[in-house]
């Protein structure tokens, strides 16, 4: 270091390489990142951003169905809820000193020719679950399987738990993700989502 | 920028010496894991609020009252068979409950409303198959009155019932680094 800092006419040069290799950092680590099982072809889509990371992993309609019906759901309900968009949904808090905090209500996804949408949360299925009567062993199991609506992460921290999009099966979207850091707002978007197929994983 | 950009002339050297210097400033912000392991650390609660009492049977139909552990660390684990990080860290439970063996610390993992032979199918094909009471929490009225937000939440408890330390999302709770902070909890009387 002493050698290269020894001809202080060069510094303000190092300052701007150093600026524009912060960008390309940040620029590099936003990318979302796309893999495809190549023996069920469910597709996972990834991405670290800013300290915290974020993964989606389509859940198909058939292993929906499975889940809620081993947990109590009648046919009707789990078909219902396997007619939407559903992701296993990771967020890590992966910076080394910050805590992070987020809630679902702020996340919006992005469709071509559609107006931004909202996700359905916990707390809209619950509602639906409770007016059609689904009996409460099935909705405890059903509320605690969901990515939990707000939540704050210490450093390590993190959730897996599903999220869910009222659109239809197949549909391709942009997802914006916000999270707070000592009360500052942060965004990074997770770019050509595909929600999985009715025929996904068969 | 555009000024940088203009001026952008440098050697390559002085451009490989600015990553060296933000690879020096990357630990003091929030930067990207090298890889996806979480920190193999407990959180401190600052505030050791009083954990809440439970009175709940285990697998042998054994009632156990959080209360009567007082006096003892106590690792309090909330988990689910359906759960995947929740079946991962269950064995490192236990090696983290033989390391600590003959010491004040015990564990009770709460099981989320499912029942017996789920929780047994389960355990029974885990190595180590734990020895620390599982207990359920049929109803979740007592994950509801924990501050838990998801699953898998865990909390180490001192010798007064207080939440000393918590960790959301799987760990492995036999790392050195989390014994370490539990050891150091035990020792303090």
């Amino acid at each position: 270091m002493s050698l290269i800092y020894t001809n202080f006419n060069y510094l303000p040069n190092t300052i701007c390489a150093f600026v524009l290799g912060c960008a390309v950092m940040s620029a590099v680590a936003a990318e979302t990142k796309h893999e495809v099982n190549a023996e069920s072809g469910i597709q996972t889509w990834e991405l670290h951003d800013q300290g915290v990371g974020f993964t989606l992993m389509q859940i198909t309609p058939d292993q929906a169905r499975g889940f809620f019906m081993a947990r109590g759901f009648d046919r009707e309900a789990v078909d219902y809820y396997a007619s939407h968009c559903v992701f296993m949904t990771i967020v890590r808090n992966e910076s080394v000193a910050e805590s992070i905090s987020y809630n679902l209500a702020d996340w919006r996804f992005y469709r071509e020719n559609y107006k931004p949408g909202k996700l359905k949360l916990k707390d809209d299925w619950l509602n639906e679950w409770r007016q059609l009567k689904v009996a409460e062993p099935a909705l405890i199991a059903f509320e605690w399987s969901q990515h939990p609506t707000a939540q704050t992460f210490e450093v390590g921290d993190w959730n897996q738990g599903m999220t869910t999009y009222a659109m239809p099966l197949g549909s391709i979207f942009n997802l914006k993700f916000l999270w707070k850091v000592n009360g500052v707002m942060h965004e990074a978007m997770l770019k050509d989502i595909q929600c999985a197929s009715a025929t996904s994983g068969r | 920028m555009k000024q940088c950009l203009k001026t952008f002339n440098v050697p390559v050297l002085h451009l490989a010496a600015s990553f060296v210097l933000l690879g020096l400033m990357l630990p003091s912000g929030p930067v990207l894991a090298a890889e996806k392991m979480p920190a193999q650390a407990l959180f401190e609660v600052a505030a050791r609020p009083q954990a809440p009492d439970f009175l709940l049977e285990d697998m042998d139909g054994k009632k156990h009252r959080l209360s009567d552990s007082h006096g003892k660390v106590v690792l309090v684990n909330f988990w689910a068979t359906w759960c995947p990080p929740c079946r991962r860290e269950m064995p490192s439970i236990e090696r983290l409950s033989h390391a600590l063996k003959g010491t004040d610390f015990e564990i009770f993992a709460v099981n989320v409303a499912e029942n017996l032979d789920t929780v047994f199918s389960f355990t029974g094909t885990l190595d180590p198959v734990p020895t620390f009471p599982i207990v359920f929490d049929t109803d979740s009225s007592v994950l509801k009155a924990w501050p838990v937000m998801g699953l898998p939440t865990t909390f180490v408890l001192d010798r007064q019932g207080r939440i000393v330390y918590r960790v959301v999302g799987g760990r492995e709770f036999d790392d050195p680094a989390i014994q370490a902070q539990i050891r150091g909890l035990i020792d303090q009387h």
